[in-house]
């Protein structure tokens, strides 16, 4: 039995500089493999929907503008997904990854968690008709 | 001895009352019996010395068989053997078998609760794990049940216990939790104490209660791969790990030795990860924050190493149903290795620290004492169990996956006190070490998935790991649809609480923290099911009384 086992660690410990990062002014490089937002590239798609079927977490939905044209607009809730990677393995054409860039959140309002991924055209259609919409509904 | 032979010796010892013989599984034999059977072959099992008591668990069959089961897993090394009751769903009587075995009172009270078996003896005058305002007699895991059931109702029989004070008697209650500086995680106990010296010991648990099982039937078999991977933020990989191995025996796919060998390399990563929490936990219950820190310091090491290998530092999903998502390549190998070498020399300075240092033995040595004969009988598992000299270890009598090729050997101590448990932790991590550089020695080449069916044929299955905090067992039933019909999870950390409440006993309160902390409690694992002993004795606020003091409180 002795005391002090651990003397030496915080002597060490005090030649050494600050450890504390200065975030957001620092940050720490993200691994290459860490899973952040999900990108969706809709070139490839071909809207087999096996990524919507095996979400966990309800987190994307598909619309289909047209399928015979390939168009297709992913509408992604990043605040119900949980990062799994389960829709980027489901995806047999590559059209979706985890970026390893893109991982903050923080919003003033939720509405900026949700996502329109697709071409610039189809997701600008889409909105139009979904604004349309619920303007009619308010109009009622 | 071999499985047959094991699991003929457990025949014979069961022949009295068997009715049928099934054989669902290579390494699993089910018996048949009637209910009024049960406790005598419970008897007959336990004084044959064969196994111990691992879970029970309850199905129900549905309304139109109009029947019940519940299933009663021994297990002794790698065979299992279910004596299985069949119960009609108006008449759901069946015998009480926690008098010869003590941990079965809380898979009983499991079965009350939730599938509503009426186990005789069992007092059910009080709520247990679900909530106080849950309507009587409304079951979540019948067949039946709907969610509109589930109206809550008035905390009735909170409103029946008289307001009482600290004192009542000549003895004197102090309540701790479910928030409270001295536990991290909500688990509400009451200690009687004479003095210093604590007289009695109850629990109340279920404030992290989130229904998983009933969520896991009306989800898919990969979504409910993330679904129990959340049952534990600290062992997740683990739980994956079962519920993956067990979905694949039933598929009847194998995964690749690759992705195996990346498994048990996930594992051991974070088998690391939660034994040294678990180290600065101890310590700063023991009141040792300079080992706390310089120890949660070293752990970022093996953090950092599990999110540049899996993408994430906790929930890793390294699993996927048929292999692993992640491949390591040369450079990662690399990565590993520099890390785990730090470690190691790490992890030996520690456990030079925890068997030397004067004032942290004063807190360890000689302190909570459990003989193997005590760890058998209070069914203990994990490196708790293993501390008292008890040989448990799933990886080692029943290796699975990778253990096969890369064994890891047992770690052992016969004290059985707190001093012992750090040792045995510690030395753990060192096998662990060891073992992740034998894989990444010797890394089998290949791919790392095969295909998964989307429906999964008709079965049952047991699928056991080792967590780092015990042996985790899933019970996993397949109707042939695309959704699991059953999943049963048992937790490590259910078995071990009877070791805080039977050894808080005639301790001095001040050790009552390190005694809980002794055995890693993991509360949101064991919440998903739950035991409670009803307190009494103090003050206990309803919803709504707690509002109304807290509203008032804070309009002051």
């Amino acid at each position: 039995m002795r005391i002090g086992t651990m003397l030496k660690d915080i002597i060490a410990s005090m030649f050494k500089k600050n450890s504390t990062q200065h975030y957001p002014f620092e940050k720490n490089p993200t691994p290459e493999r860490f899973r952040g937002n999900l990108y969706y590239d809709p070139s490839a798609c071909t809207g087999c929907c096996l990524c919507v079927k095996d979400c966990p977490s309800k987190a994307i939905e598909l619309v289909t503008i047209d399928r015979a044209t390939k168009r297709f607009v992913l509408k992604y809730h990043m605040d119900r997904c949980v990062y799994c990677g389960q829709c980027a393995i489901n995806c047999k054409f590559k059209c979706m990854g985890m970026s390893n860039k893109d991982w903050e959140h923080a919003a003033l309002d939720k509405k900026e968690f949700t996502v329109y991924y697709g071409k610039d055209e189809d997701v600008k259609q889409f909105l139009e008709k979904l604004t349309a919409s619920t303007d009619a509904e308010t109009n009622e | 001895m071999n499985i047959e032979q094991i699991l003929q010796a457990a025949e014979k010892i069961l022949e009295p009352w068997n009715k049928e013989t099934l054989r669902p599984e290579a390494n699993r034999v089910d018996i048949v019996m009637q209910a009024d059977d049960l406790h005598a072959a419970t008897v007959a099992l336990h004084e044959a010395h064969w196994g111990y008591l691992s879970a029970i668990t309850g199905m129900d069959l549905g309304v139109d068989s109009g029947q019940m089961e519940a299933l009663y897993h021994f297990c002794s090394g790698p065979a299992i053997v279910s004596l299985r009751v069949r119960v009609p769903r108006e008449n759901t009587s069946i015998p009480s078998i926690a008098d010869i075995l003590p941990p079965a009172i809380f898979f009983e009270r499991e079965l009350s609760e939730t599938l509503g078996f009426k186990v005789a003896g069992l007092d059910e005058s009080d709520r247990l794990f679900i909530p106080d305002d849950w309507p009587p007699d409304v079951y979540p895991l019948r067949a039946d049940f709907s969610p509109e059931q589930a109206t809550p109702v008035a905390e009735k029989h909170v409103e029946e216990i008289p307001e009482q004070g600290m004192l009542t008697g000549n003895t004197f209650v102090i309540p701790i939790g479910p928030q409270h500086p001295a536990l991290k995680e909500p688990g509400h106990f009451q200690f009687t104490v004479d003095g210093e010296i604590v007289t009695g010991a109850k629990m109340r648990l279920g404030y992290a209660h989130r229904g998983i099982e009933k969520a896991a039937e009306s989800r898919s078999w990969f979504q409910n791969l993330y679904l129990f991977e959340r049952v534990c933020g600290i062992c997740s990989h683990t739980h994956a790990m079962a519920y993956c191995m067990g979905v694949e025996k039933l598929a009847q796919v194998e995964a690749p030795p690759r992705a195996h060998a990346i498994r048990e390399l996930v594992a051991g990563l974070e088998r690391i990860h939660s034994h040294l929490l678990w180290l600065g936990v101890a310590a700063h219950e023991a009141g040792f924050d300079t080992l706390f820190m310089y120890s949660w310091r070293d752990r970022e090491t093996v953090m950092n190493l599990l999110e540049q290998v899996t993408g994430n530092r906790v929930n890793y999903s390294a699993n996927v149903l048929g292999g692993v998502k992640c491949d390591i390549g040369a450079e990662q190998a690399e990565k590993i290795k520099e890390g785990v070498d730090y470690l190691e020399t790490r992890i030996r300075h520690y456990l030079e620290v925890v068997t030397t240092d004067a004032m942290f033995l004063n807190r360890t040595r000689g302190i909570g004492s459990i003989t193997a004969a005590e760890a058998e009988r209070f069914g203990l598992l994990g490196p708790t169990a293993r501390a008292s000299g008890l040989m448990r270890d799933v990886r080692i009598e029943a290796p699975y996956g990778a253990y096969v090729r890369y064994p890891v050997s047992l770690v052992t101590r016969t004290n059985g006190d707190l001093e012992a448990r750090c040792e045995v932790r510690l030395e753990e991590l060192l096998v662990s070490c060891f073992a992740i550089r034998a894989i990444l020695d010797n890394m089998p080449d290949g791919p790392l998935t095969v295909r998964m069916p989307r429906k999964i044929p008709a079965g049952e299955t047991i699928s056991r790991v080792e967590a780092p905090r015990g042996e985790l067992l899933y019970f996993i039933k397949s109707n042939g649809g695309e959704n699991p019909a059953r999943v049963h999870v048992r937790t490590p950390s259910l078995c071990n609480w009877v070791s805080v409440l039977e050894k808080a006993v005639g301790r001095q309160l001040a050790d009552v923290p390190m005694l809980i902390a002794g055995m890693d409690p993991c509360f949101s694992c064991n919440d998903r099911l739950v035991s409670v002993v009803r307190p009494h004795g103090s003050e206990i606020l309803s919803w709504t009384q707690l509002r109304k003091l807290g509203i008032e409180y804070y309009s002051r």
